[in-house]
């Protein structure tokens, strides 16, 4: 070993034992499990009450599977971008990971473990929202390939929102200070993405520019649109999805370059 | 003897933004068995010395040694784990196995008597307790070179004692290579064969226990309390530095020891007798290693 450093690492994979470890951590923070499960489906369910009610009988299914699939949203940015980046940042702040790293368990394989625990949380979030809101509201039913398109988008959604909880949580290594600008975020992307409620077209002009860089405008305006079928531009909402992608991207690369050991 | 060098260290450096924390410059070698004490007070570079040998800072210089991360292990002074976490699931984790399964594992639970903290979670652990976790999992590991950083930093009195008594038992009459920081002269003495003695980043001394002992206070030392009657008693002979209340005579020979101690028995003195007292050892080079560097 020169003056490198050395590179500490027995290369422990990540295993069953590790995502279950993960799922347990999960389960420690109610977090999650408040703002991706509990909050979506009741939110949903007032805001479809309310919504519908002020609508003709005619276009109140409509607007109920509009509702929905918009509050679908809620899921993967709650779990993904608050959740991972509570649980994360506590645990960088904490210098857990490196505890974790000098017993052999690469860092690799612990983000690992705890993406496939996150994303089995978001799946199961997604199936208890599709039980509860097919049981208790009265929904279009989906042409199948516009269902695997937004089911794909969400978890899409959650990868996009994980990288930046993931970056946020290394560059600024405090949860206080990453919950804070997570939980900013959450609602802020909420308001301007039409899940609180407030329709795109009602933004000030700038802020509907930001929305429409953003894939959940997409789906909380036009979804419904192709969602018994027909035909639907999917140009826009790729080129959103790239710039979201981007920017989770760049702010994890910078987050990794930052946090890198410096080597004389 | 070649073989039995684990690491030497060659000229390492480490800043921490301008500001040096750590110079070594004679080449120190670790051998297989040896058991290490780095000892010196805050800001000697003790912590950085074990961080830049596991890479975890960067350093100048070369650390060369034929071991494999995974023959190393490593107790930090800081061990955290995730608060809500049950400890069982913890270990079972980091360890990839399962306790019921792992005899090794067993017994080395039950010598620390840590089977009832098994089913708490992280957070409702004592200090004790936390620190026996991670030495756990550390002595699981069975690595060529074990590191422990402060174990029993910010633990009372009698737990510090009753931890550093299994240590000690644990490692007796194993071939373990040890590297031990600590503030602790005591628990020092009770477990290690060498000593590396920092200050400000430099070393002030290294070598075996009995080797630096002779050279900073002799074949033997006597202390006793530092009052007058006691001082007057005892003037003419060699006096060490040594900490204010305290009087530590240097004997060169059994002889000497042999009248001090006879005098201070004849005048009803109580004193102590010791050839391995670290702390005064470790005083002493000190004074040693700043006159040198004054008259540099």
């Amino acid at each position: 070993m020169t003056g490198k450093g050395m590179v500490w690492m027995k290369k422990r994979k990540c295993n069953m034992r590790m995502v279950l470890y993960e799922l347990r951590n999960l389960n420690g923070n109610l977090m999650p499990h408040f703002f991706g499960i509990i909050f979506p489906n009741f939110m949903c369910y007032f805001l479809a009450q309310s919504v519908g009610s002020g609508v003709p009988a005619a276009m109140r299914q409509e607007v109920v599977t509009t509702v929905v699939l918009t509050m679908t949203l809620v899921m993967p940015m709650a779990i993904m971008l608050l959740g991972y980046g509570a649980i994360y940042s506590q645990e960088v702040e904490r210098e857990i990971p490196l505890r974790m790293h000098l017993f052999g368990l690469e860092e690799k394989s612990i983000v690992l473990a705890k993406i496939i625990a996150h994303f089995i949380l978001l799946t199961i979030a997604f199936v208890i929202f599709a039980i509860f809101q097919l049981a208790v509201m009265d929904i279009q039913k989906p042409a199948p390939l516009s269902l695997l398109c937004l089911v794909v988008s969400l978890y899409a959604i959650g990868v996009i929102f994980l990288v930046i909880a993931h970056a946020l949580a290394n560059l600024l290594r405090k949860f206080s200070l990453t919950f804070g600008i997570t939980m900013g975020l959450y609602f802020f992307l909420m308001i301007i993405t039409g899940m609180m409620g407030m329709r795109t077209e009602q933004l000030p002009e700038g802020l509907q520019r930001v929305a429409w860089t953003l894939p959940m405008t997409y789906i909380s305006n036009d979804f419904i649109d192709f969602w018994q079928g027909g035909s639907y531009n999917f140009m826009p909402f790729i080129q959103s999805f790239l710039f979201l992608a981007a920017v989770a991207g760049l702010l994890l690369l910078f987050s990794l370059h930052k946090g890198r050991r410096v080597v004389r | 003897m070649v073989m039995n060098i684990l690491l030497t260290i060659k000229q390492l450096q480490v800043k921490y933004g301008s500001q040096t924390a750590l110079r070594i410059e004679e080449p120190i070698a670790f051998e297989k068995g040896e058991r290490i004490g780095i000892i010196g007070s805050n800001g000697a570079g003790k912590s950085t010395l074990v961080k830049a040998l596991l890479g975890l800072v960067p350093y100048e210089g070369r650390v060369v040694t034929s071991l494999t991360p995974a023959e190393m292990a490593v107790h930090m002074q800081f061990n955290a784990y995730v608060k809500t976490m049950p400890v069982r699931c913890i270990m079972e984790t980091v360890l990839d196995t399962r306790i019921k399964g792992n005899k090794e594992l067993q017994e080395l639970i039950a010598f620390f008597e840590f089977e009832e903290c098994l089913s708490k979670r992280f957070n409702a652990l004592s200090g004790g307790q936390k620190q026996k976790l991670t030495i756990i999992m550390v002595m699981m590991q069975k690595a060529e070179l074990t590191f422990y950083d402060e174990v029993t930093s910010g633990l009372d009195f009698e737990t510090r004692q009753r931890l550093m008594e299994k240590l000690v038992e644990w490692y007796r009459d194993k071939n373990d290579t040890l590297v031990m920081v600590s503030h602790y002269y005591e628990e020092l003495e009770q477990l290690v064969d060498k000593l590396l003695i920092l200050d400000k980043g430099s070393i002030v001394a290294y070598g075996s226990v009995e080797e630096l002992f002779r050279t900073y206070c002799g074949d033997s030392i006597l202390v006793l309390d530092n009052s007058e009657r006691n001082r007057m008693l005892t003037e003419g002979f060699r006096t060490l530095k040594s900490p204010a209340h305290l009087l530590a005579l240097s004997c060169r020979s059994r002889q000497e020891e042999h009248d001090i101690a006879s005098l201070l028995i004849n005048n009803n003195v109580n004193f102590k007798r010791s050839s391995k007292d670290i702390e005064i050892m470790s005083i002493n080079a000190r004074e040693h290693h700043l006159a040198q560097a004054a008259s540099i």
